[in-house]
């Protein structure tokens, strides 16, 4: 026996078959197992997508920083503010925001200076002092 | 009875049944493959399913330039080139631990396992591996192999004899 003859020999032998029927089966919940997964994965990467997308776009509105528009404060460059040009502005509006901020804190703070005062001529002097002249401005328009 | 053909153009016209036709047509060609291939009965029958799969995906845009047969082959060829190619360490590290086939026969004349001979085959080249695991598993002639694997019959003759020194050498060297 020459040694292809003895090769093929080694691969002889009874070989059973398969059910067809319970094949196709199988093959069939394979393909809609493959295809539900390949869907699965399309979606996962689309949501991904979506979320990067409005992830990065966020991110660019957010980080310009906060505008004043009416007395509301808006964090978006969508809105048109046509002042200033670029970071200059957004320094200046930072800085304007703040004022308004601190002014605002003052005129609750000497207000509530006022009312708690027993003796309002303390008060007053007490404002003159720190050179707050807007509540005694104010007295002085109302009287 | 309808033509290979003709279940083709149904199945690509979108009839699902016809393809299943297919399936029970050619089963046990592709199965009888690969457990030439594997002692696993369920890695013959997974890699069988493999085989289908790719045919279902591949049918619907089949040109007819070859015979289907043909085209079945080489799908056959190609899923176990890649199951070799996956299991060649496997193979040539745990040759030792081989389960027992059920195939084996018992004959004094019987030297090698499948196991053993397949270990030795995926270490031969590309083109000589496929036409030796075509020769020797299905026992093709040299014509078919050659339209299979797209070349000539002399060349495969010559991978063949090439293929099969170098096996019977490294088989040789291993007993």
């Amino acid at each position: 026996m020459n040694f292809e003859e003895k090769l093929q020999k080694t691969f002889s032998g009874t070989s059973e078959m398969l059910d067809s029927e319970q094949f196709i089966n199988n093959l069939t919940s394979a393909r809609y197992a493959q295809a539900l997964k390949r869907s699965q994965a399309i979606s996962g990467y689309l949501a991904l997508i979506v979320v990067l997308f409005v992830g990065i776009l966020g991110f660019n509105e957010l980080d310009q920083g906060a505008i004043l528009m009416d007395g509301s404060y808006y964090y978006s460059t969508s809105i048109d503010y046509d002042q200033n040009e670029g970071s200059e502005y957004f320094d200046d509006l930072a800085l304007y925001i703040m004022e308004q901020e601190d002014s605002e804190y003052f005129d609750d703070l000497a207000l509530y200076i006022m009312e708690q005062e027993e003796d309002i001529w303390m008060a007053f002097s007490f404002l003159d002092e720190l050179e707050y002249d807007k509540i005694v401005n104010l007295m002085e328009e109302e009287s | 009875m309808k033509t290979d053909r003709e279940l083709i153009q149904e199945f690509q016209r979108g009839s699902d049944a016809a393809f299943n036709e297919l399936v029970r047509r050619y089963l046990d060609l592709v199965y009888r493959f690969f457990q030439k291939i594997t002692p696993d009965k369920m890695e013959a029958e997974d890699l069988s399913q493999t085989v289908f799969i790719k045919l279902f995906k591949a049918l619907k845009k089949f040109r007819f330039e070859s015979e289907f047969n043909t085209y079945l082959y080489r799908v056959n060829v190609n899923t176990a080139n890649t199951y070799f190619k996956r299991n060649k360490w496997r193979n040539m590290l745990h040759l030792d631990q081989a389960p027992d086939t059920g195939y084996v026969e018992t004959s004094q004349e019987k030297q090698w396992q499948k196991e053993e001979v397949w270990a030795t085959v995926v270490r031969l080249p590309k083109k000589q591996r496929l036409v030796v695991m075509m020769r020797i598993s299905q026992a093709l002639s040299f014509k078919d192999i050659g339209n299979i694997l797209n070349m000539t019959e002399g060349s495969a003759k010559v991978n063949y004899h090439h293929g099969i020194k170098r096996v019977k050498l490294l088989l040789g060297n291993n007993k």
